[in-house]
């Protein structure tokens, strides 16, 4: 028998491919963007040169971008609501999402892969349309231009995040624990409550994780069914790169947002180690 | 495989056949307002140069600009408003005109050449024109007493109670800005940071009777009823008032350039210096100087149109139409934007930013 | 397993949300009238337009290629990323593959758009939409193929190496299976994502590249034409279509064993 390979190997070769694309493609452009952010804005958009070509002009690095951030309350005030914004919308996900995706679990086998696709083919079509749908309905509800349109599209475009990885892992929780549970007397709810849903813990903040950050950048949704209070940091985001043309802005507050958005996801997952470990 | 699939994967290399065919023409690539040049006239240029077209979509100037400023290349033609074309000239980034190849030039009236950003017409050839101004429901403005020829028709509460929820401005800071700045009797480029508050005061007392700021869907509410009144561009008004008479509405879509002032865009035909085939550029602006190709596009969505030869081929009551194509007075009331200096597109943007918040 | 009626309530409830708004675009491409407000009467007229609209189709041919040749590759790289993330404990490989999935679609487009053409000084085209799609579908396969390992039993694989298994033969024959659902999940993921971004192809689509949202985005913002109504469930058919054949071509690899 040939000696299996060292577990060192392995990992190289299961690791390294991913890993040598994300640090060529996103690690490098991300690093280009963090120093944008150090950056004064070009003449014209864009950035200015890193050495100055004429008297007089600004170039080179500066702190200036993160001071505008931090001496003024109003970016605070926009990062919170966006938060709110993207809080409700995980937790309107999961509570649609969660019968859903529980409900295709304890189906037959067979039937299983016509439902979750049927999950997933509304979104084969093409997002802005189905958003431009939610016109036609809200409009004559008089809901259009209102949070609740925002919400509602934004619960819309995200609920197969949380559907999917739910039905993952709800799929293959072991049926006996509850024929278990049931020998010992416990009620439906009761069996739902301290089985089903401690295991399903790391499904939920995997559906969590893919819905709560996409919408914190989110600027479409708001910008076709929001109203004049519906204005998130994805809004202003786009305006910093689309509208003002000022990159070194737009970089700054794009990093300030990702780290409040590990922030988040640091937290979450020392919460779901320590869950894990109590279970 | 089933018949369905069968008759699906034909129908899908029907989709790629086009593009097999088409692989072998010369192609123009030319980056432009979405709807800014009808269909009709790029099939008729393609059969006259025995080349392709290819078109790439933009909504406002500051997208194009944002994309240029990034590194895009390729693009033989764009279609910028002045104040863009102010920035491109400074960048170096176009390329200029041959003269000797645009005999058609001749047609563009003169009060539209020799523009402030474009001296000489060294790199711009003028193409159409829309004006920001009011459009309405004329039925609910009338029932309402709502005065449409002032920007105090969505500034004003004393008129926007009256059609509280059911009014749009424009989702653009220059614009908006613009608005009030006109209305607060400045200049539309003032920069003076005390009359930008001014103007920002107004807006956020206004901001609670409005619906949305919409810059792209808002002429489609109008027509259905949705919206009774809207901030936005002329061409877009012109199209809302036709879709509703061809809907057969109750009520009647109708548009007013406001007497405080009203902002004029001159969009221009310009050459970027990295497209690669200058001659087929040539030939399609010189072709569009056209007096009969001129006219299509107005015909077809009521831009304002820069053409003396187009006359002749415009629909009498376009050409009859004192809004889009205001008296030499009027236009002279007119203002145009200009390009804020970085320092200063900053500070707007803060405004805007509170202006949207608060 | 006996489900109680109020579950499956929910979730009949949960697929009326998801499809109604799919009746209104079917619905409407089939309208007679330029404006989706209201129902006119029945005609093909879009579809029939659709076909002769070059553009239109260019682009939705663009969009499948894309999103096929994306969603396979990142969910191969993004399987063997959730693989290596949850075996070994690779901390930096986990902030690589999530930070991407954190980042607003906005400032990824910009940077890719950035280090294509000041950098490696390439020609935009599919080659760099496809390379910018499978940079941020990575980070959903990874996740999903995490959460699946995360839940299992360790000891099946150290039964398999007791049994004298190299880690190929692990991989292929114990780990492979039980995640493949997980990794399925991924693929159909990635290929959704791909199909509908906006952002990130606006960026980094080359002069004369368009996709389908593209397209789309361009029409919806002056003239909605039903249209795009028509491409929209043509699309949905083709993936209806396409996962339907491969259901039957690979049945077990769907279902996944064990």
């Amino acid at each position: 028998m040939r000696a299996a390979p060292s577990p060192r190997l392995a990992k190289w070769l299961v690791a390294g491919p991913p890993t040598l694309f994300l640090l060529v493609f996103f690690a490098v452009p991300a690093l280009i963007m963090v120093v944008a952010s150090f950056r004064f804005p070009g003449e014209f958009g864009g950035l200015a040169p890193l050495a100055a070509t004429r008297a007089g002009e600004d170039a080179g690095l500066t702190t200036e971008n993160y001071a505008l951030f931090f001496g003024d309350w109003i970016y605070a005030q926009i990062f919170a609501k966006s938060f709110v914004v993207a809080a409700l919308t995980t937790l309107a996900c999961l509570a649609l999402a969660y019968p859903l995706a529980l409900a295709i679990a304890r189906s037959p086998r067979r039937r299983r892969d016509l439902m979750v696709l049927l999950v997933v083919l509304p979104f084969a079509s093409n997002f802005l349309v189905r958003v431009y749908a939610w016109m036609i309905i809200l409009g004559p509800l008089d809901l259009l231009f209102t949070p609740v349109a925002v919400l509602v599209g934004m619960v819309y475009v995200h609920l197969p995040f949380m559907v999917l990885p739910l039905y993952t892992n709800l799929e293959k929780h072991d049926p006996a624990l509850l024929d278990a549970a049931q020998d010992l007397g416990a009620g439906a709810w009761q069996r739902f409550w301290r089985v089903t849903f401690p295991l399903s813990l790391p499904g939920i903040l995997a559906g969590t994780a893919l819905v709560f950050i996409p919408v914190l950048g989110m600027f479409a949704i708001p910008e076709i069914l929001g109203g004049k209070d519906d204005w998130l940091v994805g809004n202003m985001i786009k305006e910093a790169f689309l509208g003002t043309r000022d990159w070194p802005f737009g970089s700054m507050l794009s990093i300030m947002l990702t780290l409040a958005v590990l922030a988040v996801a640091g937290i979450a997952a020392a919460l779901g180690r320590g869950g894990s470990r109590g279970a | 495989m089933s018949a369905d699939g069968r008759r699906r994967a034909v129908l899908a290399l029907l989709a790629a056949a086009p593009l097999a065919a088409r692989g072998q023409q010369a192609r123009l690539h030319m980056y432009n307002w979405n709807n800014y040049i009808t269909e009709a006239t790029v099939a008729k240029f393609e059969l006259a140069c025995g080349c392709r077209v290819v078109q790439d979509y933009y909504a406002d100037n500051e997208e194009m600009l944002a994309k240029l400023a990034a590194g895009a290349t390729g693009y033989d033609l764009l279609v910028p408003t002045g104040n863009a074309v102010q920035a491109l000239i400074r960048q170096g980034a176009l390329r200029p005109l041959d003269k000797s190849r645009l005999p058609n030039l001749a047609n563009v009236k003169p009060a539209f050449m020799n523009a402030w950003f474009d001296p000489g017409n060294a790199y711009s050839v003028p193409y159409a024109y829309s004006i920001t101004l009011l459009g309405y429901n004329e039925d609910r403005m009338r029932a309402l007493g709502v005065p449409t020829d002032t920007w105090a028709a969505i500034f004003e509460p004393e008129h926007l109670a009256k059609v509280k929820g059911k009014v749009t401005v424009l989702d653009s800071q220059r614009e908006l800005m613009a608005a009030a700045l006109m209305y607060l009797g400045h200049s539309a480029n003032d920069t003076d940071p005390s009359h930008w508050r001014q103007a920002r005061d107004l807006v956020l007392r206004a901001k609670p009777y409005w619906a949305a700021f919409n810059a792209a869907s808002y002429f489609k509410e109008l027509t259905v009823g949705n919206i009774w009144l809207a901030h936005g561009y002329s061409n877009d008004m012109y199209t809302a008032q036709q879709d509703a008479l061809r809907a057969g509405r109750r009520f009647t879509i109708g548009y007013a350039s406001p007497r405080e002032g009203a902002i004029f865009a001159l969009d221009n035909l310009v050459m970027h210096r990295t497209g690669r085939r200058p001659d087929l550029a040539h030939a399609l602006v010189d072709f569009l100087l056209d007096g009969e190709n001129s006219a299509t596009l107005t015909n077809a969505i009521g831009a304002g149109n820069p053409n003396a030869a187009a006359t002749a081929y415009l629909r009498p009551e376009i050409a009859a139409n004192r809004t889009i194509f205001p008296a030499p007075e009027a236009l002279a009331g007119l203002q145009q934007l200009r390009d804020l200096e970085r320092r200063e597109r900053r500070l707007l943007n803060r405004v805007w930013i509170e202006i949207k918040v608060r | 397993m006996r489900s109680s009626p109020w579950l499956w309530a929910a979730a009949i409830a949960a697929y009326a949300f998801l499809y109604v708004p799919l009746a209104v675009v079917v619905l409407f491409s089939f309208n007679d009238s330029k404006l989706s407000a209201e129902w006119v009467g029945f005609t093909l007229e879009w579809y029939r337009r659709l076909f002769a609209d070059d553009a239109m189709l260019a682009a939705a041919f663009n969009s499948l290629l894309i999103a096929v040749v994306a969603a396979c590759a990142a969910t191969v790289l993004g399987t063997m990323a959730g693989i290596a993330m949850h075996r070994y404990r690779l901390r930096g490989l986990g902030f690589l593959v999530l930070t991407p999935v954190a980042m607003p679609e906005i400032l990824l487009g910009v940077s890719l758009l950035v280090f294509f053409v000041q950098v490696l000084d390439v020609t935009l085209g599919l080659f760099s939409v496809i390379v910018a799609h499978v940079t941020f579908c990575i980070g959903f396969v990874a996740i999903i193929v995490r959460a699946r390992l995360a839940g299992m039993d360790e000891s099946i694989f150290e039964a398999a190496r007791d049994l004298g298994a190299t880690p190929w033969q692990t991989f292929r024959l114990v780990t492979l299976p039980l995640i493949m659902p997980g990794v399925v999940a991924g693929l159909l993921m990635s290929f959704t994502l791909s199909l509908d971004d906006f952002v990130i192809t606006f960026f980094t689509a080359g002069v004369g590249v368009s996709t389908l949202p593209l397209q789309i985005f361009t029409m919806i913002k002056v003239a909605v034409t039903p249209e795009v109504n028509a491409v929209s469930t043509l699309l949905m058919l083709v993936t209806l279509t396409m996962i339907v054949v491969a259901s039957r071509v690979a049945p077990d690899a769907l279902k996944g064993r064990g």
